[in-house]
């Protein structure tokens, strides 16, 4: 049987748009796939490589950058803008592939199809340099390659075979279908919450802010894969269809309105066992410091109402682990000082925020900066999936910037335990200011005594 | 309205038994269904600060909670521990006041208003008990990481006991898909209906038990349970806080920090009838109370002098006991691998409150409650139906468990010379359970070694097919446990009638399984029937000869555990019996 993709109606427009103005475009194919069926969400192009950047790494090319061409594409930058559009995703949903439009054909041309056999190779490798990222779909090594000739508007669309020896590279036919009605997510919502205190524990070598979320991002991925997952409230079979869970129940709220097919969104809830993966043993160590690592990771997945319980619990999973890791990523991106330890005894690390875009019938997600307006979002949806949205299109609520009270609180905290943790120091000081207070009195009440004395002197002196 | 009373049997026989020149004692029970029974006492010892009740009580499954107090003495007066203690009882309204004078002649009395009202009781027979009530018993391991001093310690206690305590945890029941959930979550349970008892869940989990339970009556249920942790808020809560994941790092100048999974493993004692709805709060308390006495194994190693500073902490290790005399679970928390005979004052403290004799271990790692016994059966002997009491006739039975070691166990071909061996097994599996050695029970290979060792065999005795006999048992004993052993030595089979009072004896005094080997096959005895009107013996047999598979009523019904009369002894072969003997000790 023949792979069939399906897409949305409004991708072929935009295909369409960039093949009528003659020009060469290459993008990502963004979509999910699940045993009952693959669906494409959106196609986002890649931004074209800005011209000083490119003239800095690249000196030798001359100024003018030529007509970009699928040969001269650069492979890390595709690369990178499937990394960067990969934080953009909810779990479950994957860059599936690329698209072109050019007007040779790509498949049949061999410098082109060795170039974008490179690309997508490319893709896969970058993907894989973070596994908590979840970059590279788990389910699938084969990418999709779509192409629309700009001269003919003719569509075609194969698969390939990733990480594979070069030479027994397989490629396939894709049928590629529009989907003439929008179509329905269901959508799954849950808050992850940390509060987890660790002792820093400084090496020889010290430790960076770096090394440690990777530390926490490991152990969250162990904890996270561990859990039990409920879906509004119950334990769910595996093999069952999400659209089924809905179905059961749905005569008791049929009768009194005329609503929706899916109900908005279900609540997921994770539960951890505690297993014992530490050694029987009371380990003892040498300790710098505490970490609190605290806060919510929002979570909203979007599945095709006939996925299955176990896609659905994997795709939930993979969603906050790839937030958390995208944090981690873009906070240590922008750090200036990676030590953990630094000169304050309180330091504060708040990564990015997660907020939601909206992209055709579900959303995908941005990350803000303590500070960064709503505004920057719409920057990268721009930039990095080539759509319009407004500032009030961004949904910002689904988490909050740390509260800077409760920073203030923390420090308090802090501040009076290391009153508490040292109070020798602390009577020491009213020790030492109370001998002052006595020697100022001293002195002052020896001056006053022989004040008379002192003044003769002085002045004797002073006549002199 | 003042609660019915029951008393349950091992109460009213502990109490007719003491003796103690305390004066008061505490009473510990359980309410279910409008009726107060009580399942324990323990004698008014509790001279410091640490060692009061409320310690006590934690040693105990959750649900038994102080009851009352037990005087004993002629009449009623109440001296001001004792207000004190009956204060301290939350369980019920009107505590409960035992009096038990010089004759054991027993008295109850609820506390309704101040004044004492005297009331009846009824006994709860052990064999009723343990088919109402069953035990449930939670594990779990949380990984515990702080700053290794006193108050690091007690901080990170209190904060996991506040995290179980907050809703947040669920309980998992082991092999069903029945979860309960604390009120952080919007339904009580999943995976059954919420009508549901225990009692219901665990019939349902194994519809094969009630034909198994007709068997063997006094078998102890325990459901085991583990407990999740909930990582995600519900999105409905308006107290939904959702600052995004940030990190705060406080230094400190160093320090040090202990981490260790701290292994909870508590139990609950809760009648059948209990719905598994009410069980949430039951399993928290569980929790909480072994988080309590894991606590206090920790801070009293960090107290002690050398591991002040945590460098030689040990992990605290739980064991549950349930001493015969007692009748109810006493659990235990012991830092892992500190030898049990440099422990003897805590355990002697155990001995005394709970009124127990100081002639043989109770409380050593070797007396806890093991579901496990590799495979192997524990006390077949007592599947077999019971004879009713007959004047004139003196029955003594090994006292406490053992393991039934016979041939082709351990995928070990001993089929014709190993019953000695086997015997000897059985012998070492009592001494292990009866806490008097942690040493693993030896293999036919170890016995040989030993043997050759001591210079007993050549060394080509090793690997060989060789029979042993009650000399080299009782070397072997002496070697490995340092235990002695009497060995009495029969001419005849008819011979050996006349050592019946010394084998009733050795029953009573030491209670050890008896080797009997000889000019024939070995066989242990497990214990004697005495007719002192007609002079007949009976012996109680475990035949190490069986071959076949571990099912108990193939060895019960057919007799290879079972009473036999003399006869069953060769009338012309010699005998050679090793009775081990027991020390003192606790």
């Amino acid at each position: 049987m023949v792979r069939t993709v399906y897409s949305p109606e409004y991708c072929l427009q935009y295909l369409e748009q960039y093949a009528s103005k003659e020009i060469f475009v290459i993008g990502l194919i963004l979509g999910q796939s699940t045993a009952a069926r693959e669906n494409v969400i959106h196609l986002a192009r890649t931004p074209d490589e800005k011209s000083s950047e490119s003239a800095s790494e690249t000196s030798y090319v001359l100024d003018k950058i030529e007509t970009k061409t699928l040969l001269n594409v650069s492979e890390a930058w595709v690369a990178d803008h499937a990394k960067h559009v990969t934080r953009m995703l909810p779990g479950g949903m994957f860059v599936q592939g690329i698209f072109i439009t050019s007007d040779e054909d790509i498949f049949e041309e061999p410098n082109s199809f060795s170039k974008v056999k490179s690309i997508v190779n490319h893709i896969y490798k970058a993907m894989n340099a973070n596994q908590y990222m979840f970059g590279n779909c788990p389910y699938s090594n084969e990418r999709l390659m779509l192409h629309m000739s700009t001269s003919t508007k003719v569509l075609t669309c194969k698969s390939i075979e990733v990480g594979a020896p070069a030479k027994s590279t397989v490629i396939k036919p894709v049928e590629w279908k529009f989907l003439p009605k929008p179509q329905q997510w269901q959508r799954l919502d849950c808050y992850y919450e940390f509060d987890d205190v660790y002792p820093v524990i400084v090496k020889k070598s010290g430790i960076s802010v770096k090394q440690q979320f990777q530390q926490i991002l490991e152990s969250a991925h162990k904890t996270i894969e561990s859990s039990i997952m409920f879906i509004d409230g119950e334990l769910k079979d595996n093999s069952e269809v999400l659209e089924s869970l809905f179905k059961k129940k749905k005569p008791k709220t049929n009768s009194k309105s005329v609503q929706q097919e899916l109900p908005k969104s279900m609540n997921v809830s994770l539960f951890v066992p505690f297993e014992n993966s530490l050694p029987e043993t009371v380990e003892y160590l040498e300790c710098d410091g505490s970490i609190h690592f605290s806060g919510v990771v929002s979570s909203s997945v979007f599945m095709y109402p006939k996925a299955t319980v176990s896609e659905t619990i994997a795709a939930v999973k993979q969603d906050i682990i790839r937030s958390l890791a995208s944090r981690f990523t873009m906070h240590c991106d922008a750090l200036i000082d990676d030590n953990l330890l630094p000169e304050e005894k309180v330091c504060f690390n708040e990564p990015p925020r997660r907020v939601l875009v909206p992209v055709g019938a579900l959303y995908l997600c941005d990350y803000l900066f303590p500070g960064e307006a709503p505004a920057e979002a719409l920057l990268s949806v721009r930039e990095l999936l080539d759509l319009k949205i407004t500032e009030a299109d961004v949904i910002c609520d689904v988490e909050t910037p740390a509260d800077t009270s409760e920073f203030d609180a923390l420090d308090r905290d802090a501040s009076s335990e290391e009153l508490l943790a040292t109070p020798q120091e602390a009577s020491q000081f009213m020790y030492i200011t109370g001998i002052c207070f006595a020697m100022f009195v001293l002195i002052v009440s020896i001056i006053i005594h022989y004040y008379d004395g002192i003044v003769k002197v002085v002045s004797k002196v002073l006549s002199k | 309205m003042s609660p019915r009373l029951k008393i349950s049997n091992y109460v009213i026989e502990r109490l007719s038994n003491i003796d103690t020149n305390e004066s008061t004692g505490c009473l510990y029970g359980l309410m279910y269904d409008g009726t107060l029974l009580v399942v324990g006492l323990s004698l008014e010892l509790f001279e410091n600060e640490k060692n009061t009740y409320r310690q006590f009580l934690l040693n105990l499954p959750a649900e038994i909670e102080l009851c009352g107090v037990v005087r004993f003495g002629e009449t009623l007066t109440t001296g001001t521990t004792m207000k004190e203690i009956l204060q301290d009882v939350d369980i019920t309204d009107n505590p409960l006041v035992m009096i038990v004078n010089e004759k054991k002649e027993m008295k109850t009395h609820f506390l309704v208003h101040d004044k004492f009202e005297e009331t009846k009781y009824e006994v709860l027979s052990s064999d009723e008990m343990w088919k109402q009530f069953l035990h449930v018993r939670l594990n779990t391991i949380l990984p515990l990481s702080c700053e290794a001093t006193i108050s690091g310690v007690k901080n990170i206690l209190q904060n996991k006991r506040k995290k179980i305590a907050s809703g947040q945890v669920s309980f998992h029941i082991d092999g069903t898909s029945v979860y309960l959930f604390g009120v952080a979550s919007d339904v009580g349970l999943t995976g059954t209906s919420t009508e549901a008892t225990i009692g219901e869940l665990v019939d349902s989990m194994s519809p094969e038990q009630p034909k198994k339970k007709k068997h063997n009556t006094s078998s102890i249920e325990i459901v085991p349970i583990n407990l999740v942790l909930k990582t995600t808020k519900d999105i409905l809560s308006d107290k939904l806080v959702k600052t995004a994941v940030k990190m705060m790092t406080t230094q400190r100048k160093p320090a040090f920090c202990i981490s260790m999974p701290l292994r909870i493993d508590t139990l609950a004692m809760i009648h059948r009838n209990t719905k598994l709805l009410d069980l949430y709060t039951v399993l928290v308390e569980a929790a909480c109370r072994s988080l309590r006495l894991l606590e206090s194994v920790l801070l009293e190693q960090l107290g002690q002098e050398g591991i002040g500073d945590g460098a030689g902490l040990r992990l605290p290790e739980t064991f549950h006991f349930l001493p015969q005399e007692i009748g109810h679970f006493i659990t235990r928390v012991v830092p892992k691998a500190i030898p049990d005979e440099s422990m003897e004052k805590e355990r002697r403290l155990l001995h005394e409150q709970l009124g127990l004799g100081l002639t043989r271990p109770v409380f050593r790692r070797g007396n806890a409650y093991a579901d496990k016994s590799g495979g192997r059966l524990v006390n077949p002997h007592e599947a077999i139906p019971q004879q009713p009491t007959k004047p004139d006739v003196t029955v003594a039975l090994v006292r406490g468990r053992y393991t039934y070691h016979h041939y082709m166990q351990d995928n070990f071909n001993d089929d014709g010379w190993g019953c000695a061996y086997r015997s000897m097994q059985t012998i070492f599996s009592w001494f292990r359970y009866q806490g008097y050695t942690t040493v693993d029970i030896p293999s036919h290979r170890d016995i040989q070694q030993c043997l050759v060792n001591i210079g007993d065999k050549q060394s080509s005795f090793l690997g060989s097919k060789q029979w042993i006999g009650s000399t080299e048992v009782m070397f072997c004993l002496e070697t490995l446990l340092g235990v002695q052993s009497r060995i009495i030595f029969a001419n005849t089979g008819a011979e050996l009638q006349s050592y019946a009072h010394d084998l009733v004896h050795h029953f009573q005094t030491h209670g050890s399984p008896i080797m009997i080997g000889g000019g024939v096959l070995a066989h242990t005895i497990l214990g004697v029937e005495f007719n002192s009107a007609t002079n007949d013996i009976r012996y109680l047999i475990l035949d190490p000869h069986y071959t076949g598979q571990e099912d108990l009523s193939i060895v019960i019904n057919k007799g290879w555990c079972g009473w036999k009369n003399s006869d069953f002894w060769n009338k012309t072969a010699h005998y050679n019996l090793c009775l081990p003997q027991t020390k003192p000790a606790i």
